[in-house]
């Protein structure tokens, strides 16, 4: 019987469940599921044992919180279908919970015109970080490093920055994120068009090549241990501290290859730092969008990133008619009798 | 065996996934921008064909009236004629008859005028609600193929074919839904823009565009879009939308069309709020109101310019449009 799996073996561990090691912390209470079982289908994909899950409180409040924030949006979501389920699924990507009016500014507007998308977000924000509390926290009882728990902060800095630093420095929650399939995608387009072009922002284009680079990058390790699987290769603590054939032979093949190689510990630090900038960087890009940077096209042309192009047609000349920037929608309707409906 | 069906029926099923979206015979691409911009048009002959061909058969048959000049009908000819006093006998006659095939060609004359219980007809009454319609739409077309050249080909202009196509009410228009719906940038709404045209914030004049305000002109951009059967790149590039210097010639059209539709809408679509019956009014009691798609309804040229719904084979647009050349315009002109 083979001591480790992997996808070339196939062979799945089923035995007695190992419940861990107790934590320092442990009150005897948290865990749930004790002592875990075996699953022939997540062996398929991963370790066969499921559970003990360690929730705690931390855990319990997270998942409370997070709950009543998507209860808010679903039933928002089947309000807007007037409570029709089959509606429901069949209009989910474009329905959606919608932050409040610029014109409410950082105020709290009323319930049905925003103020429970705020209660959504503050449910949805105070959750992910007790999760983020947890898994620091979860770490640090097994005697962990807490890397996780501070990429997971990254990507949280990320959301942070759309939903809350943007909004206050830009003294409207009318400009966070709306929770909706096809309306975030719309909030994104509408930031870019917005401030004139996402794409002449210098920290979006460092957030992309991050974002790429760590694509190639996990590509690359991946590939390379299931190629040296069948030498051991996935037993990358071994490997690293006493490099045995896979390990050799992988360095060798990226050396001949590109000239260098990472080491079986270096590799991971690659990754992680490529992942975790990938959501600083762009964190920063947004975040200055709008408080700094009003039109990163113009940003563009001042420094020298915009080409020029040549005209195949007869470009018009801006008219002196074309209007100005969009003020207050008027409150009365032409043809009906005044009055805000 | 089985192993080779199954991948024989894999194949196939790759074959049609991966060519599903494929039209033949291939469409032919105008490249109207600098190459990497994807500015570009394109078209399916085939489709296009099919398109100008099906308006052709709807396309009603009318009498092509007299080319010269006549005399205006003599005053009593009719009665209670208000905006085509100018026009000859002939030519209101034919006039009407063209109307009643363009817009109500199965309802016929009584769809607009008052049939007696003796079987005469009372052509000066205003009781029915479409004649009073009728009468400010011909008023819209004339201010539309009088004013609006900038958007209106001036030798096609518009009857009232474009946009009724033989229905008493026309397939695409518009009600209110509410204060912040973005069609409304069709009827009284004047600025659009959300860009600044400074880098740095607080360097120039303040801008305050929202997000939502983003949104609203992304989305009025997009039934545009829509109406005229074309992408964004038709007009703009799209790195740099704001910019006039590097847009083509027909984003001042739009332009231009966006402020016909507006004072179409305002000056004579709302002029008839009070005439709708209740069953021709939106959700919030208003009037249709138009949109680009009224007219274009998917052919970034209503028609797609086929002759057969134009004033090359019927010319009676300009009796209709404007003022007969020769006889000043004369508002009271045969009334009685």
């Amino acid at each position: 019987m083979s001591e480790y799996q992997n996808l070339l073996t196939q062979v799945q561990v089923h035995g007695p469940p190992d419940p861990g090691v107790p934590g320092s912390d442990d009150q005897g209470w948290e865990r749930v599921g004790t002592p875990g079982s075996m699953s022939w289908l997540l062996g398929k994909i991963g370790d066969a044992q499921v559970g003990p899950l360690h929730l705690g409180l931390l855990g319990m409040a997270s998942i409370a919180f997070g709950l009543a924030a998507i209860e808010i949006m679903g039933l928002h979501f089947l309000a807007q279908v007037d409570w029709s389920l089959t509606e429901f699924f069949r209009q989910l990507p474009w329905l959606s919970l919608d932050p409040p009016s610029p014109a409410y500014g950082l105020m709290f507007p009323p319930m049905n015109q925003g103020g429970w998308y705020l209660v959504a977000g503050g449910f949805l924000t105070f959750s992910i970080l007790l999760w983020w509390l947890r898994m620091h926290l979860r770490a640090k009882a097994l005697g962990m490093g807490t890397h996780v728990s501070w990429a997971f902060a990254a990507a949280i800095w990320l959301f942070l920055v759309t939903g809350f630093f943007r909004p206050l420095l830009m003294g409207a929650w009318g400009e966070a994120v709306p929770f909706g399939i096809m309306s975030h995608l719309h909030w994104t387009a509408s930031l870019s068009m917005r401030h004139g072009n996402l794409f002449y922002n210098p920290f979006h284009m460092l957030s992309i090549a991050f974002l790429y680079g760590s694509a190639v990058l996990w590509a690359m390790h991946g590939a390379t241990i299931l190629a040296t699987a069948k030498m051991g290769g996935e037993r990358e603590i071994d490997q690293s501290t006493d490099p045995g054939t896979a390990a050799e032979r992988m360095m060798v093949f990226w050396r001949w290859t590109m000239g260098f190689n990472a080491n079986m510990e270096s590799i991971h630090r690659w990754a992680y730092w490529f992942s975790i900038f990938t959501v600083i960087t762009g964190g920063i890009g947004i975040l200055i969008s709008g408080p700094v940077v009003d039109n990163w096209y113009r940003w563009g042309l001042k420094h020298g990133i915009v080409p020029e192009y040549s005209h195949t047609y007869e470009a018009p000349a801006p008219p002196a008619d074309q209007g100005g920037l969009q003020g207050t929608p008027p409150v009365t309707f032409p043809g009906l009798d005044g009055g805000d409906r | 065996m089985t192993r080779w069906n199954g991948m024989r029926a894999l194949a196939l099923v790759a074959v049609a996934v991966l060519t599903g979206g494929c039209e033949w015979p291939p469409p032919d691409t105008v490249q109207t921008g600098t190459r990497g911009l994807a500015m570009e048009w394109n078209a399916n002959r085939e489709v296009w064909n099919d398109s100008v061909q099906a308006i052709q058969a709807r396309a009603p048959q009318i009498a092509t009236p007299p080319s010269q000049a006549l005399d205006p009908a003599p005053a009593g000819t009719y009665q209670n004629v208000q905006v085509l006093g100018h026009l000859s006998e002939v030519e209101f006659t034919i006039t009407m008859n063209a109307i009643q095939q363009w817009v109500a060609p199965n309802e016929g004359c009584q769809y607009c005028h008052v049939y007696n219980d003796d079987g005469s007809i009372n052509y000066a009454s205003d009781d029915i609600y479409t004649k009073v319609v009728a009468r400010e739409m011909l008023k819209m077309v004339q201010d539309i193929n009088t004013n609006w050249t900038s958007h209106v080909n001036e030798e096609r202009g518009v009857n009232c074919w474009t946009c009724h196509q033989g229905q008493p009410v026309p397939t695409n228009f518009w009600f209110y839904t509410d204060r912040d719906q973005p069609l409304r940038h069709y009827l009284d709404r004047e600025d659009l823009r959300v860009q600044s045209d400074y880098a740095i914030a607080g360097t120039g004049p303040a801008n305050r565009s929202s997000i939502d305000q983003t949104m609203y002109v992304y989305t009025l951009m997009s039934d545009i879009s829509n109406s005229l059967g074309v992408n964004c790149t038709f007009c703009h590039n799209t790195g740099r939308f704001a910019v006039w210097e590097e847009s083509s010639p027909q984003r001042l059209t739009a332009l231009r069309g966006l402020q016909m539709i507006r004072n179409a809408n305002m000056s004579h679509m709302v002029a008839l709020q009070d005439a709708w019956p209740e069953n021709r009014v939106g959700p919030m009691g208003d009037g249709p109101k138009l949109s680009c798609s009224t007219c274009h309804q998917g052919a970034n040229m209503p028609q797609y310019s086929n002759p057969a719904s134009y004033g090359q084979a019927w010319n009676a647009f300009n009796q209709i449009g404007v003022p007969h050349p020769t006889v000043a315009a004369d508002p009271d002109a045969g009334q009685q």
